[in-house]
């Protein structure tokens, strides 16, 4: 697992669509906050 | 964070999510088109080319506290999400332990003792019933 429990989370950079507008989201501008991270199969899908 | 494309995104948040709750979402959704960032979490899945349902919470100092992975037709469960959270920040920032079931205003466990204190004993602060 490239990830561990108690470790520091890796760093990303992500387009991302937030409430209209198009950016670019990075794991480290979080730093100082708490961040719940959701990975999800596809949109459009029921669960 | 899903394989989609923003463009999908977009169309998934004005097409359905902004008739399940109001606004829609109001947290940014995230593309990862060839699951390279799912990858880097080890949640990507290469058969179908998704990436798999799994929830992270990362700490103030980017270090990974929690994780849930989910196969299958149920789907997560927020409280608890929530209920995690709560207890990992009332640990940060009072030392104090979260016995199976916390909720706030349940009994706590006073923090790991140094060699010279003894804590009172956990039966005498917590009981198999304030799990549920």
């Amino acid at each position: 697992m490239p990830v561990q429990i108690g470790k520091e989370a890796p760093d990303f950079v992500a387009k991302a669509y937030h409430q209209g507008t198009l950016k670019k989201v990075r794991l480290r501008d979080y730093r100082g906050r708490w961040v719940i991270l959701f990975f999800y199969l596809r949109d459009f899908t029921p669960v | 964070m899903s394989v989609d494309s923003v463009d999908t995104h977009r169309k998934w948040q004005e097409e359905e999510l902004v008739r399940m709750v109001k606004g829609g979402a109001l947290f940014p959704l995230c593309s990862d088109p060839q699951g390279e960032i799912g990858k880097l979490f080890g949640v990507y899945d290469p058969g179908p080319e998704e990436d798999l349902r799994a929830t992270f919470i990362i700490d103030p100092e980017g270090r990974i506290q929690a994780l849930e992975i989910l196969a299958g037709p149920a789907g997560r469960n927020i409280p608890e999400t929530l209920r995690i959270l709560r207890a990992l920040a009332h640990h940060r920032s009072t030392g104090n332990l979260l016995p199976c079931g916390w909720q706030p205003g349940k009994p706590v466990l006073a923090p790991e003792p140094g060699d010279r204190h003894k804590p009172a004993p956990t039966w005498e602060i917590w009981e198999t019933r304030n799990a549920f």
